[in-house]
């Protein structure tokens, strides 16, 4: 089972993209609601819910103005399924069965809006169910008017009694007060109930025989629900740049992902996001830089896009292919101790042992992010690189983010933070030097290449840290000693 | 000839009735509207704030009347009391989704005359939404029957004119009725503010209970916990032409003001609508002897005052001295229903 809570769901970003949903139609907002990842044995329909949006990007342009206006009836559909089911139980009351027939009256409106469409884009698994039999019922004299009212015809019995109740009536407009009106009025009232005795039978009646149609309702409120999701998420797409990902026994690689939360934050910022690219095997990636960020964006970024392929989204990337999981886990500091009253770091273990335990369940996607950071260098990086030896023969795709030492060599891959590695660090150096205080820090992380790229061979230590001290003019004298000490150490 | 009330509310298409205290005779007055008005072509439309019209009274336990409308009628009312307690043919218009204790709001149209019990929305925002759904579905005239102190409900953003309703239920003594009545008409009739600043400051509140000063150097949003009186003695509240009381004005906020050496000629007190003064009649006199002008942002077009001398408690008092009483002090048409109704 993959449970994200909340916390991880709106830390990785998956949260912000759900909020950017605009569904038309209550029952699509249900969707987007109820949305849970799909399991490896899900496959088949996955597929079928991703190629529907991969129909929407490819084939809108010819339906754009039916699918429009079938998006504005959606907006008028009321959220009717108890009611619908209420239906198969018993009778429907009149105020029931107005909005059975404007939920009918809408369902009317969209039918020739959801052939044209379909025409154009082929849906699989798609459908509108004509219910116009149902609305017929409901207006037999077809006037299709969204309103609803048990017609003097429904009975020769309903007739008459209104024709009695409005002759009374006119007597009692006529009359002045007294013995005589009470009387008329004391029958009105007897002949007023016996019209909603028959019209109770009459509802009776009509409940019954919209019994056999609600099924083919109870459809639509699906596909609306569906369609309406489908093409949100087609929308998402193009607005983010999604694609069509394909699926794997194993490996994982996703080309220029990108983090819309962040993306947008960074936008607003006036800065730009770098898109991140990974190929993971199973086993365990490490992926190493300053820390000035980037490794927890990197690793955001590769749990939200998985995450969105498992709940029936394309990927924010450029390209992707993917297995699908049978659990996820992301595992960080920030995420874990706050509400156990644990220390950060006995959280972090709590949850760490608890996923180990669950490793056996199938096939898992873990992310790590700086685990053990909390405790002391030297234990933290025994632990982080013992770890990283475990995962790496589970059955498992590990990322680890850390930026203790010696752990990379226990992992199958290992990835870099690009960081500063491309920059003239003599510009920018001579450029923080006419900034005065933390303006030089804000210019930093703006030069800043949050990508990653893969380091083959020997490990290729990049000294960001040493860097980011010279580029904010850290006296001369130390950045010596540190240099002279990290020579020592190599 | 004698004045009706539907004569009283013709310039006008959307009117509310509220009274005094219960069994004021509301429902009566609102049947002998739907009497007056039957037959003239006009489409009604009727809801209420909260629940009303049952046929007997929740709280005393005395007989009320029903409402009683003509076919045509359109009725905004909860969707339990629709389908148990009205005996009206129904054609059902709309759900509105606004909700009450007793179901959500139901637009209906009645097809035949009968009895209908009213249970409309209780925010001014639902109300106000309402009366343009009634309007859309072709009313010439909305009727908003008022509860028991929600007198701010009535305001013109609501209704364009609005009926008081008095009588003998109030008090057993005809002078209380008659200084009560007079009091809560004056309250109701206060004029609106003039001072464009202040109504701009009043509207961009960031809370909407803060009580803002205009100063000389402009408005003061006064910090919560500091005194009207503390805060018009010191240097940004000096000399200060108008102060505006987000929250209600009780006594307990203006005894102090009152009691202060503070000079308070020509300075304009203002509530957003007569519903936020809820001062002993005492402390409003004295607080207008100092000179101070009580202003709203939001005024009452109060055109009538009705009257029953009948109580609900037993008693009754000469209906000729009431009205007359009651017209001399108020200085707006007085109409006895009871009287009138027959």
């Amino acid at each position: 089972m993959i449970t994200l809570t909340f916390a991880q769901r709106e830390n990785i970003g998956f949260q912000y993209v759900l909020d950017t949903l605009r569904p038309s139609s209550p029952y699509g907002s249900e969707r987007v609601r109820e949305l849970r990842p799909f399991l490896p044995e899900e496959r088949p329909e996955l597929e079928r819910q991703l190629s529907n949006i991969q129909r929407v990007l490819e084939g809108e342009a010819a339906c754009q103005s039916a699918l429009n206006q079938l998006l504005r009836v959606f907006m008028t559909v009321k959220h009717i399924r108890p009611t619908v089911e209420k239906c198969l139980e018993t009778s429907l009351n009149e105020i029931e069965l107005f909005e059975v027939k404007c939920f009918l009256l809408r369902c009317h409106e969209m039918l020739p809006l959801f052939q044209q469409v379909q025409s154009a884009l082929q849906w699989e698994g798609i459908g509108l169910e004509d219910t116009v039999q149902a609305l017929d019922l409901l207006d037999p004299e077809r006037n299709r008017v969204a309103s609803f009212f048990i017609s003097d015809n429904s009975s020769p019995l309903l007739r008459s009694l209104r024709r009695e109740k409005r002759e009374l009536e006119e007597q009692i407009r006529r009359l002045p007060a007294g013995e005589e009106r009470e009387e008329v009025q004391a029958r009105r009232v007897r002949v007023a109930s016996e019209e909603e005795l028959e019209e109770m039978r009459i509802r009776r009646e009509l409940s019954a025989a919209l019994r056999p149609h609600v099924p083919a309702m109870l459809y639509n409120m699906e596909m609306i629900g569906e369609i309406d999701l489908t093409v949100e998420k087609a929308r998402l797409a193009r607005r983010y740049g999604g694609v069509m990902p394909t699926f794997t026994e194993g490996p994982l690689e996703m080309t220029d992902m990108v983090n819309p939360k962040i993306a947008d934050l960074l936008r607003q910022q006036g800065a730009a996001f770098t898109p991140v690219s990974i190929a993971l095997d199973r086993g365990a990636t490490v992926i190493t830089g300053a820390n000035m960020g980037g490794k927890s964006v990197a690793l955001k970024t590769i749990a939200l896009n998985v995450l969105l392929v498992h709940c029936g989204f394309f990927p924010f990337a450029r390209s992707a292919s993917s297995p699908l999981f049978h659990q996820i886990h992301i595992i960080s500091e920030d995420l874990e101790s706050v509400d156990r009253g644990l220390s950060s770091f006995g959280g972090e273990i709590v949850r760490f042992n608890q996923v180990v335990r669950q490793l056996n369940e199938g096939f898992a996607f873990l992310l790590l992010d700086e685990f053990a950071r909390g405790t002391n260098p030297d234990e933290g990086a025994a632990i982080v690189q013992a770890v990283t030896q475990y995962l790496d023969r589970q059955n498992a795709i590990t990322v680890l983010a850390t930026h203790y030492d010696n752990v990379v060599r226990w992992g199958r891959a290992h990835y870099q933070v690009i960081g500063l590695k491309e920059l003239d660090l003599e510009a920018l150096k001579l450029e923080i030097a006419h900034l005065s205080g933390d303006a030089g820090v804000s210019l930093i992380s703006k030069h800043m290449n949050y990508g990653l790229y893969r380091v083959e061979g020997k490990q290729d230590c990049p000294r960001d840290a040493l860097n980011i001290c010279r580029l904010l003019g850290t006296d001369q004298e130390i950045v010596n000693i540190i240099e002279n000490l990290l020579t020592e150490m190599e | 000839m004698k004045t009706t009330i539907s004569a009283l509310i013709r310039p006008y298409r959307s009117v509310s009735i509220i009274g005094m205290c219960k069994n004021a005779g509301k429902t009566t007055v609102l049947n002998q509207l739907i009497r007056e008005l039957n037959g003239n072509g006009q489409t009604l439309a009727l809801t209420s704030i909260g629940r009303d019209g049952e046929d007997k009274d929740l709280v005393t336990g005395t007989q009320k009347p029903g409402i009683y409308v003509a076919r045509g009628t359109l009725i905004a009312t909860a969707s339990d009391l629709i389908l148990r307690h009205c005996d009206v043919t129904r054609e059902i218009l709309a759900t509105t989704g606004i909700s009450t204790p007793m179901g959500d709001v139901v637009l209906l149209r009645a097809r035949s005359d009968g009895s209908i019990q009213l249970a409309g929305p209780s925010a001014t925002s639902q109300l106000a939404r309402l009366r343009e759904d009634f309007f859309r579905a072709g009313a010439d005239l909305v009727l908003i029957d008022g509860a028991l102190s929600r007198k701010t409900l009535c305001s013109r953003s609501v209704t364009e004119a609005t009926v008081l309703c008095t009588g003998a239920s109030y008090d057993k003594n005809i002078d209380t009725v008659i200084e009560d009545t007079a009091y809560h008409c004056q309250i109701l009739t206060l004029p609106e503010t003039g001072d464009g600043a202040l109504r701009r400051a009043a509207e961009g509140l960031e809370d909407p209970r803060s009580t803002v000063l205009l100063a000389p150097q402009g408005p003061w949003v006064l910090p919560a916990g500091l005194p009207v009186a503390d805060a018009l003695r010191k240097e940004e509240g000096r000399g200060a032409r108008a102060v505006f009381f987000g929250g209600a004005l009780t006594d307990h906020l203006l005894k102090p003001l009152i009691m202060s050496s503070e000079p308070l000629d020509g300075v304009e007190f203002v509530v957003r609508d007569s519903s936020k003064i809820l001062l002993k009649r005492d402390n409003y006199e004295k607080i207008l002897r100092r000179g101070v002008a009580l202003r709203v942002l939001d005024s009452v077009n109060l055109v009538a005052v009705t009257i029953n001398p009948f109580s609900a408690y037993g008693f009754h008092f000469s209906k000729d001295e009431l009205r007359d009483r009651m017209e001399a002090r108020i200085g707006l048409p007085v109409i006895n229903v009871r009287e009138d109704a027959r």
